[in-house]
């Protein structure tokens, strides 16, 4: 069953992906003019690498891609793989770009008033349950999750939760919206990720971009 | 809620096999036991279900928590589905066959069930193909395995075989001889399995410098080995190297057509092994073939013991593109003699049991590739 020797590198779309690109560049990867085209609806790229393709999709799919193999090295936040902890993916360079944190937030009056350590059970908004679940179960407390793609901000005010955990750069959202940053869970940064069997059955040629992207983040 | 099953709907992670997977598997998990059979792997045949207490002790406690149990109505004990066969060699290692001569040399074949999948293989039911070596620590044992493990592999024609060898007691030794304990040997830990070079830098403390070499000597087995020849390491790591060397060294002259990585610090699914040990893979394909090590059978101090298990599925499918079998419609009536000497050399036949007038449509219909007619097979 030997499949297609091409490596694939699986790019996030949206925000980090303008700091990702003159990293991958300077790598030494550049990719087909095809792929800065916003409409396009291709979704595979060829490089100056005929051993390299470039698949285009959303930051938690890269993740997935990597850890089942479909895509053999990959650009994610740790916000993506501490959600899902792959055992299958190796997460060995970081390209200190896309920096954020995750962080709990809610209502200012009710972060005043609560005392958190008599919770036994908590109503949460986010788009990361499990990075969810992990940090309030670590203080005994079980959070129940509502999954939501977008518009955390808004669950606190219409009842929907009593907190969120979600993504922070410069907190404006938050501040818009009357909540209040309450705890820091991680800091988050871009990651060079890769397969493990990947690594491991094609220790040089991975290995090899492996070193490239660590050049080119260093000289960043 | 009363929503009617439907008949052909499986629990999660549980599968029917049809033909020709499941003869496919079949024939591949008979091929493998007959490798481990000619190297003088005699084999044994557990239960499906022990006594917890007995499944969960020694190196069977690493799989407590993917165990299904129930309680024995008849000796009103916890007993357990077995969810890994190792354990189980051992303990008739070390109980039943405590008499026999050592090194003792076993193999096995069977099913595990597994209360969950991971995250990327949902299959709960794995096959399992193993060997298990009782009663030696000479390298050669760890040689010997990964030898017959690699040529059980390869007698199935699968292409582009690799093994990657790991120590997983060299980063707790490493941790202890730093003083790295408690929550931050527990970081250090999840940093290494990610092989997050930032991270260790972050959480290493003392050990940090030796851990990150550590981390960018894994890959091909020369450059490694030489990578990790430039180490200082505290005295009982240092012997670790040197049986991982003498192993490679062996293991080169053995099979100098295997791939062989090294990853000094791998170490899940290892947490019970105490000695050198190793994972199967094959390019291209997803998942893991195979691993195994170092352990000790039995409980308490044990014995020294080293083996592997092959997971069937994941053989199955890095199996290369199968020849399918010559199969011959047979129409009814037709001389028995003929039939049997085709069977003889390789045929399958499929009788016929009643008349048709058109045999060669018949013979496409049942999906045979010839039909008998004038006392040969003709091509349909």
């Amino acid at each position: 069953m030997q499949r297609n020797e091409t490596l694939v590198l699986a790019l996030p779309k949206g925000r980090i992906l303008g700091e990702v690109v003159p990293m991958i560049r300077r790598a030494g990867i550049e990719i087909e003019p095809e792929f800065d085209n916003e409409d396009s609806r291709q979704l595979r790229f060829k490089t100056n690498h005929p051993g390299v393709d470039v698949i285009r999709v959303r930051n938690f799919d890269v993740a997935t891609f990597v850890a089942f193999g479909a895509a053999h090295m990959g650009v994610a936040g740790n916000d993506v793989l501490m959600e899902f902890d792959y055992p299958e993916i190796y997460a060995p360079l970081d390209l200190g770009i896309g920096r954020c944190r995750i962080a709990v937030a809610a209502p200012q009056e009710d972060a005043n008033r609560e005392d958190p350590s008599r919770w036994s059970r908590l109503t949460v908004a986010t788009k990361y349950p499990g990075i969810t679940k992990r940090h309030f179960a670590a203080r005994g407390v079980q959070a129940e999750c509502i999954k939501l793609n977008g518009a955390m901000e808004l669950a606190p005010t219409l009842g929907l939760s009593r907190r969120i955990v979600d993504l922070v750069q410069t907190g404006s959202t938050l501040k818009a919206n009357g909540l209040v940053e309450i705890e820091h869970i991680a800091d988050i940064t871009s990651r060079f990720i890769v397969n493990r069997v990947a690594l491991k059955t094609r220790p040089t040629e991975i290995g090899g971009w492996i070193e490239r992207l660590r050049e080119a983040a260093d000289a960043a | 809620m009363n929503e009617t099953l439907h008949p052909a709907l499986l629990p999660l992670g549980l599968r029917d096999l049809l033909p020709p997977s499941a003869g496919v598997e079949a024939e591949a998990v008979g091929r493998l036991m007959a490798v481990l059979a000619s190297h003088g792997y005699d084999r044994v045949k557990p239960p499906l279900v022990e006594f917890e207490e007995n499944l969960l002790t020694g190196a069977g406690a690493a799989m407590a928590t993917a165990t299904f149990r129930m309680m024995d109505p008849i000796s009103q004990r916890m007993i357990g589905v077995r969810a890994d066969m190792t354990p189980q060699v051992a303990r008739i290692a070390t109980t039943r066959l405590l008499k026999s001569p050592r090194p003792l040399r076993l193999s096995y074949a069977g099913q595990a069930l597994r209360v969950k999948g991971s995250q990327i293989r949902s299959e709960r039911q794995v096959g399992q193909v193993g060997a298990e070596l009782i009663g030696s620590d000479e390298p050669s044992a760890d040689v010997e395995v990964v030898a017959l493990a690699a040529e059980a592999l390869g007698s199935l024609g699968i292409a582009g075989l690799s093994v990657d060898l790991t120590l997983p007691t060299l980063v707790p030794a490493l941790c202890a001889a730093f003083g790295i304990v408690g929550e931050e040997a527990d970081a250090v830990r999840a940093a290494l399995d990610h092989k997050d070079a930032a991270a260790v830098a972050a959480s290493g403390g003392a050990a940090a410098e030796v851990l990150g070499k550590l981390l960018s000597a894994a890959g091909p087995a020369k450059p490694a080995l030489a990578a990790l020849a430039q180490l200082d390491l505290p005295p009982e790591a240092a012997a670790e190297r040197e049986s991982l060397e003498t192993v490679v060294r062996q293991l080169e002259a053995a099979m100098p057509d295997l791939a062989v990585t090294i990853d000094p610090i791998e170490n899940r699914g290892f947490e019970y092994h105490t000695g050198i040990s190793f994972t199967l893979f094959a390019k291209g394909v997803r998942g893991e073939l195979g691993r195994g090590g170092r352990y000790r059978a039995g409980s308490g101090k044990g014995e020294p013991a080293t083996g592997f298990t092959l997971y069937t599925d994941t053989v199955v499918r890095a199996l290369p593109p199968q020849e399918p079998a010559k199969r011959v419609y047979i129409p009814v009536a037709s001389d028995d003699t003929v039939a049997k000497k085709l069977r003889t050399q390789g045929w399958v036949t499929v009788a016929g049991l009643a008349p048709v007038t058109d045999a060669e449509n018949e013979a496409r219909r049942l999906q045979c590739s010839h039909v008998l007619s004038g006392g040969t097979a003709k091509p349909v």
